[in-house]
C-alpha cells in the first residue's frame, strides 16, 4: 500500500504544477485568520442609502455595492482567482444577520481558544461607530432572541438544546445551482427572469411582489458581472506591470476568463472552475455561513474538461493543477461564528462540499476520469477544505474507484467522508423527492443530504443533548447542575416498576425536548423570513419561476428544518445499564444508581465497574443493539410527527464537535461515563466500549435505520496502519466498505492511528483511553497495556512503515 | 441433532485479517500439547480457564484480598497483589469486583452453537471478502469433536474454513476435521526431533507423519507452512534447508509464510505468573527478515515465501 502511495506521491511531488500549488497552499498555511468587516461597511452604507425599498431589494442593491467597491486581490501564483472579502482568511460579519456576536466578543475574539479572529483598531472602531448603531434593533438574530419560546429558552440555556446556530449565521446547508450557472451564464438566468418578468401584470394583486422580487435577481447578477470584470481589469492591469513573461501571460489570461464569465456560458473546464468559484465567493459574501455545496463536481466539469482533452487545449496535469488551485481558494474563506458555536465546530469549518462518485440520473456508474483527478487533488493539497464525499454506489461502482478512495483514507487526513449511495437516494426520496433526481443527490456539509439547485432547508437547525434525555428521566426532570425543573417530571425513577417504565419516561422526556425545539424552530423559520438572499436564489430556477426567494420557500423543494441528535452511545449504553443493573442481575436498586450518578461514582467504584462492564453498543451485542432499533424508530417518528411551514421535520445524528461542549453539561451516565465529559460522536461507539474491530461496530451501527436519519449520520472509524500497510490489508478495507454498505449503514470516516498518537497516547494516557490496538491476535486499550508492550507496538508502526517504503 | 459438544474458547477475534484470506472470525481453543519457547499465547497453552493478574493496573485496593473466599490473594512487600493459583476454584468473584479490572479470565466454556451463532454474525464481511472462519489456538486439533462440529455446520452455511494447526495430534483427530476444511494453515517449528523437543518440549514425527499422510488424502486443500522465525533457534541456513526440502515434494502445499518473532506476549507471562523464557532475545529486523527470505527463495523451490505477520 505504502509502495503505491508513496509512487502517487513522488510522481505529484515532482510534477511542475505541485510547485505552485505548495506555494499557494504555504500562504494560506502562513496566513491568520482574521475578522474582515468591509463587506459589513458597504452592506451598511447601502442600507442607509436605499431606506424605503422592500428589504429584498435593499439586499440585492447592497450586494451589487459590495461587488462594485470591494477590495480586488490577485494574488501571486493564482490561477483561479477571487474573494469573498478584501483578506485571505478573513471572517466575514453579516450585519443584517448578527452583529451582536462580535459585539460581545470584541475583547477576545483575537485570542478566544477556539477559532480566534485578529480584528485591529480601526476594524473595531468601524464597529463600534459605524456598524452596530445602525443595525442596533434590525438583526436576525435580536429578533430571535426576542421571539424565543420560554420552554425552548430553558432547554437552550442549560445545554440539552442547542439552537441559536442559524441565527447567528446565514442559510448555507445548501446545494446552489452552480452546474445552471456555468452552463449558461449569468446572461442565461437573466434572459429567463426578464421572461418571467415579461409575464406579470402589476395590477394583478401579488405581481407587484413579484416584479421587485425578480428586479433584485437581476440586481445582483448584475452585481455579480461587475465584480468579475473588475477582476478582469485587476489582472490586466497587474499584466501590464509584470516582468516576469510567464506570469504576465498568466494573468492576460486570468483577465480574459474573469471578462468572459461568470456572464457568459463556459466554453472550457478553465472556465468553468473560474465561473463556479466567482459565484461561491458571491453566495458566501452574502451571508456567511456555512456549506455551500458545490456538490458533484465530477459530473457537471465532465464535459468541458472532455471537450478540453479532446481539443487539445488542456492537458490532464494542466487539468490537475487548475483543481488544485482551486482547492486552495477553497480553503481559505474562514467561518466566522461566536465562540459558543465555534467549539460545536471548531477549525472555522467551511464545509464547502465536493462529491465524486455515484450513479448518475439513469443509475449508471458516474464515476469518470475526472471523479479519480478530484480525489487525487485532495490527496495533493491536503488542506480542510474543500470537504471530499464519496457517494460509493456498491453494485455499480467499479473496485478502481474503491481502491482509489482507500488511497485516500491511508494518508490520514480523514477525507474523504465516504458516503453510501444507495442509502443516500433513499433519505432524499424520503425528503419526499422523487427517484428520478434523488439519483442526483449531493452530500452537504458533514454528511447531510442536499440536492444541487432545487433545495431548502437547514439541515442541522438544532441538536438535541440525548445525555438529557437519560438525566431528565433519572432525576424526574431536573438538571443535575443547577437543580432547576427545566423538563418533564416523568416520575419518581425509584418507583419505575419495571424497564418498560423507565424506558417510557426517557421516551417521554425525548417527546418534550423535541416539541421545545420545533416550537423554537417556527420562531426561525418566521425571522428567516427576513433574510432574503438573492444571490444564492439566482441559481434556483424555482425561485425564479415562483418568483419567490430561497428563504420564502422558492425552491422546487421544501422540507422541515433538521433536528440533530448528539450522544447516541451514551443514551443506548445508559439504557442497556439501566436494564442490566437495575432489571436484570439486580446488581444495585434504582435509588443505589441515581445515588451513584450523584456522586459521579465517588464511593461506588463497583457499581461503576458493573455499568462499565453491562453490555454495549458497538459489539454485535444483541443484548444491547437489540434496544437501538426500537429506540431510534421512535425517535425519527416522534421527530416526523412535527410538521413545519416548509414541510415534515427531519432527523439526523451528525455532531460535528458538539459532542463535547453538549458532553460538558450532563452529569455522569448509568453507562458509566463520568460526569462533565464529552459524549460519543455520531452514531459511533462511546470511546473505549468497542473491543470487537471495525466489523462489530459497523454490526451494531447498522442496527439504526439510517434511511429514516434524513439529514445524516455520522460514523468514525479508526484503523490502524497495520491495516493499511499492504496489499491485503487494502483488499480488506474495500471489503469492508463493501460490506458496510450490504448493512445499510450510511457513512464512515477513518481516522488513522499513527505512530505519533501512539506516542501521544503514551504520554497522556487519559486524554486517549479509548484507543484500541492490535496486539497479537486480540485487540486492547492501549494505554492500559504495560510500556514495554507499548513501545513494541510503537516499534512495530515504524518497522512497517520503513519496511514498506 | 446431536448433542452439544463444548470447549473453552480462549478468544473469538473477528474481522481479522490475518490467519486466512479475506475478512475472518478467528475463534482461538484453549490447550496446546506444544510449550514453545517463544510463545506469544501463553494463556492458550492449558486447557482449563486461567487467571492473570496485571500488576501494573493494579492500584493495592486489597479488594480482591477480602473477597476471596480461598485466599489466594495476598498482598507483595511493595504493596501490590499477588495471586497464589494452587487454591483457586474459579469462582471469579476477584474478576467480578477488581475496579481497575486488574485481574481477568482467560477462556470460557462455550457450545458449538454458541460458537457457531457468533461465526454466522459476521456472514456479510466474508461474503464481500472471500473470508471466513479460522480455528485456530491453542491447538484446536485437542478438541476435535467440538472442531468438527462447528467446521461441518459452517460449510453448509456456506461459510469457509481454514485450521490453524500444530498437526500434533492423533491422525484421527484429523481425519475428523479435514473433510470440512477449506484451507489449512500448518506450524513447522523446526525440522530436527531433538531440537524440536528442546525449543517445544515434543518431538515432531508425529507432525511430519500427519502432514505427509494429508498431502496423500484426495481431498483438494490448500496448505499453507507457516515457520515462526526465531533468532538463534530455529532460523539457521541448515534448518530452513532442511524444513524446506521435506515440504518441496508436498503437493497440497501453496506457500510457506515466515511469521517474525515478536515480544507482544511478554507481559501476558507476567500476567500468568510465569517466567519468559527468552527474555533477553530481541525481535528481527526487517533487513534480517528479508535477508532469511531471499534464502529461503534461493533455494529454488517452486513454492512462494513471504514474510507475514
Amino acid at each position: 500500500m505504502k509502495l503505491v502511495m508513496d509512487k502517487n506521491r513522488r510522481i505529484s511531488d515532482q510534477s511542475y504544477y505541485m510547485k505552485r500549488i505548495n506555494r499557494l497552499k504555504q500562504r494560506v498555511i502562513s496566513t491568520r485568520p482574521e475578522m474582515d468587516l468591509e463587506n459589513a461597511r458597504i452592506l451598511t452604507h447601502a442600507f442607509k442609502q436605499s431606506q424605503g425599498e422592500p428589504l429584498v431589494v435593499q439586499k440585492a442593491r447592497a450586494f451589487k455595492l459590495q461587488c462594485q467597491e470591494k477590495t480586488i486581490r490577485i494574488w501571486d501564483d493564482e490561477l483561479i482567482v477571487g474573494c469573498s472579502g478584501s483578506k485571505i482568511r478573513g471572517g466575514i460579519l453579516c450585519a443584517d444577520t448578527c452583529w451582536s456576536v462580535l459585539n460581545d466578543e470584541l475583547d477576545t475574539i483575537s485570542e478566544r481558544p477556539y477559532d480566534p479572529f485578529y480584528l485591529d483598531s480601526d476594524d473595531r472602531k468601524l464597529f463600534e461607530q459605524e456598524i452596530k448603531p445602525f443595525w442596533k434593533g434590525r438583526s436576525n438574530y435580536e429578533q430571535w432572541l426576542a421571539q424565543i419560546p420560554d420552554d425552548t429558552k430553558a432547554l437552550r440555556d442549560t445545554g440539552v438544546i442547542y439552537i441559536n446556530r442559524k441565527a447567528v449565521r446565514g442559510f448555507g446547508e445548501t446545494t446552489a445551482g452552480y452546474e445552471w450557472l456555468v452552463r449558461e451564464g449569468l446572461e442565461g438566468i437573466e434572459s429567463k427572469i426578464k421572461a418571467r418578468r415579461e409575464e406579470l401584470d402589476l395590477t394583478r394583486p401579488g405581481d407587484y411582489e413579484k416584479d421587485y422580487y425578480l428586479k433584485s435577481l437581476l440586481l445582483v447578477a448584475d452585481g455579480i458581472r461587475i465584480l468579475a470584470s473588475r477582476y478582469g481589469r485587476e489582472a490586466e492591469m497587474m499584466a501590464a506591470a509584470e516582468s516576469d513573461p510567464s506570469r504576465r501571460d498568466e494573468l492576460l489570461e486570468i483577465s480574459r476568463i474573469c471578462n468572459r464569465v461568470p456572464a457568459q456560458p463556459a466554453s472550457s473546464f478553465r472556465e468553468a472552475l473560474q465561473s463556479l468559484y466567482f459565484y461561491q465567493t458571491c453566495i458566501f459574501m452574502e451571508q456567511n455561513a456555512a456549506s455551500y455545496n458545490p456538490g458533484r463536481m465530477d459530473q457537471y466539469l465532465w464535459p468541458y474538461f472532455q471537450n478540453d482533452l479532446a481539443s487539445g487545449a488542456l492537458t490532464t496535469e494542466q487539468a490537475q493543477e487548475l483543481l488544485g488551485c482551486l482547492w486552495v481558494k477553497f480553503s481559505e474563506p474562514c467561518l466566522f461564528q461566536d465562540e459558543v458555536t465555534a467549539e460545536f465546530a471548531a477549525g472555522y469549518p467551511m464545509f464547502q462540499n465536493v462529491c465524486v462518485g455515484g450513479v448518475d440520473d439513469a443509475g449508471r456508474d458516474a464515476v469518470n476520469d475526472l471523479s479519480y483527478m478530484i480525489v487525487q487533488a485532495t490527496m495533493d493539497v491536503q488542506l480542510y477544505q474543500p470537504s471530499l464525499s464519496v457517494r460509493y454506489s456498491l453494485a455499480k461502482n467499479p473496485n478502481k474507484f474503491l481502491r482509489k478512495i482507500v488511497e485516500l483514507i491511508s494518508l490520514g487526513t480523514g477525507f474523504p467522508a465516504f458516503h453510501n449511495d444507495d442509502i443516500g437516494i433513499r433519505m432524499l426520496m424520503n425528503k419526499g423527492i422523487p427517484l428520478k433526481e434523488a439519483l442526483n443527490w449531493n452530500p452537504c456539509g458533514c454528511v447531510e443530504t442536499n440536492l444541487e439547485g432545487r433545495l431548502r432547508h437547514f439541515t442541522a437547525l438544532a441538536d438535541i443533548n440525548l445525555g438529557f434525555v437519560i438525566e431528565f428521566a433519572l432525576l424526574n426532570g431536573v438538571n443535575r447542575r443547577t437543580g432547576q425543573q427545566v423538563s418533564l417530571s416523568t416520575g419518581n425513577p425509584d418507583n419505575f416498576a419495571d424497564f418498560d417504565e423507565f424506558l417510557g419516561a426517557v421516551k417521554q422526556q425525548f417527546s418534550y425536548i423535541t416539541k421545545a425545539v420545533v416550537k423554537g424552530n417556527h420562531v426561525i423559520d418566521e425571522v428567516c423570513m427576513n433574510r432574503p438572499c438573492p444571490a444564492l436564489s439566482l441559481t434556483f430556477k424555482e425561485c425564479i419561476e415562483n418568483a419567490k426567494d430561497y428563504a420564502w420557500g422558492g425552491a422546487k423543494y421544501n422540507t422541515g428544518n433538521g433536528i440533530i441528535l448528539i450522544g447516541v452511545a451514551d443514551l443506548i449504553n445508559s439504557v442497556a445499564a439501566v436494564k442490566h443493573v437495575v432489571y436484570e442481575t439486580g446488581q444495585a436498586t434504582m435509588a443505589e444508581l441515581v445515588q451513584a450518578l450523584d456522586d459521579d461514582f465517588a464511593g461506588h467504584e463497583e457499581l461503576l465497574k458493573q455499568c462499565r462492564e453491562a453490555p454495549k453498543y458497538g459489539n454485535d451485542d444483541p443484548q444491547v443493539d437489540r434496544l437501538v432499533g426500537d429506540l431510534f424508530t421512535f425517535f425519527a417518528d416522534e421527530i416526523e410527527r412535527y410538521e413545519s411551514k416548509f414541510g415534515t421535520m427531519t432527523p439526523g445524528i451528525l455532531p460535528v464537535s458538539g459532542n463535547t461542549p453538549f458532553g460538558l453539561e450532563v452529569g455522569a451516565l448509568p453507562s458509566g461515563r463520568k460526569a462533565w465529559r464529552p459524549l460519543a460522536d455520531g452514531v459511533s461507539p462511546s470511546g473505549g466500549t468497542d473491543r470487537l474491530g471495525p466489523g462489530a461496530v459497523l454490526k451494531s451501527v447498522s442496527q439504526i435505520c439510517h434511511d429514516r436519519f434524513v439529514q445524516g449520520t455520522l460514523l468514525n472509524l479508526k484503523v490502524e496502519p497495520e491495516m493499511l500497510r499492504d496489499e491485503n490489508g487494502i483488499q480488506q478495507l474495500m471489503a469492508l466498505l463493501k460490506s458496510m454498505c450490504s448493512l445499510g449503514v450510511y457513512h464512515v470516516q477513518f481516522n488513522v492511528i499513527d505512530q505519533k498518537k501512539l506516542i501521544a497516547a503514551q504520554q497522556n494516557p487519559d486524554e486517549h483511553r479509548g484507543l484500541l490496538v492490535r496486539v497479537a491476535g486480540y485487540t486492547a486499550y492501549f494505554t492500559e497495556l504495560g510500556k514495554d508492550v507499548q513501545d513494541e507496538i510503537i516499534g512495530r508502526t515504524v518497522v512497517r512503515e520503513i519496511s514498506a517504503s | 441433532m446431536s448433542p452439544p459438544q463444548k470447549a473453552i474458547v480462549l478468544r473469538v477475534e473477528k474481522t481479522s485479517i490475518h490467519d486466512g484470506a479475506g475478512l475472518r472470525t478467528v475463534v482461538f481453543l484453549k490447550g496446546c500439547p506444544l510449550s514453545c519457547r517463544w510463545c506469544s499465547t501463553p494463556e492458550g497453552q492449558a486447557d482449563t480457564v486461567e487467571l492473570g493478574l496485571s500488576k501494573h493496573k493494579c492500584d493495592e485496593c486489597r479488594i480482591c484480598v477480602d473477597v476471596c473466599p480461598e485466599a489466594c490473594f495476598s498482598t507483595d512487600i511493595d504493596g501490590s497483589c499477588s495471586l497464589d493459583r494452587r487454591e483457586c476454584t474459579y469462582c471469579l468473584a476477584c474478576v467480578e469486583t477488581c475496579p481497575r479490572s486488574a485481574i481477568q479470565v482467560y477462556g470460557r466454556e462455550m457450545t458449538d452453537r454458541q460458537v457457531i451463532e457468533l461465526i454466522s454474525r459476521d456472514e456479510i464481511f466474508y461474503f464481500h471478502s472471500d473470508g471466513g472462519v479460522t480455528i485456530s489456538g491453542g491447538e484446536c486439533l485437542a478438541q476435535a469433536a467440538f472442531v468438527q462440529s462447528v467446521l461441518k455446520e459452517c460449510r453448509t452455511r456456506g461459510i469457509a474454513t481454514a485450521l490453524e494447526t500444530s498437526l500434533l495430534a492423533p491422525w484421527q483427530a484429523l481425519a475428523l476435521v479435514v473433510p470440512h476444511l477449506t484451507s489449512l494453515y500448518v506450524d513447522i517449528k523446526h525440522s530436527d526431533s531433538r531440537t524440536h523437543r528442546e525449543l517445544t518440549g515434543v518431538g515432531n514425527e508425529r507432525i511430519w507423519e500427519n502432514l505427509i499422510r494429508l498431502d496423500r488424502l484426495d481431498q483438494e486443500l490448500p496448505v499453507v507452512i507457516r515457520i515462526p522465525l526465531i533468532p538463534g533457534l530455529n532460523d539457521s541456513d541448515a534448518n530452513l534447508r532442511q524444513t524446506l526440502e521435506r515440504i518441496s515434494p508436498l503437493k497440497k502445499v501453496q506457500s510457506i509464510e515466515l511469521l517474525p518473532y515478536h515480544r507482544l506476549g511478554v507481559a501476558t507471562y507476567a500476567d500468568l505468573g510465569r517466567e519468559y523464557a527468552l527474555k533477553d532475545l530481541h525481535p528481527p529486523s526487517p533487513d534480517y527478515l528479508r535477508e532469511r527470505e531471499d534464502f529461503l527463495r534461493a533455494q529454488n523451490t517452486a513454492i512462494p515465501v513471504t514474510i507475514a505477520g
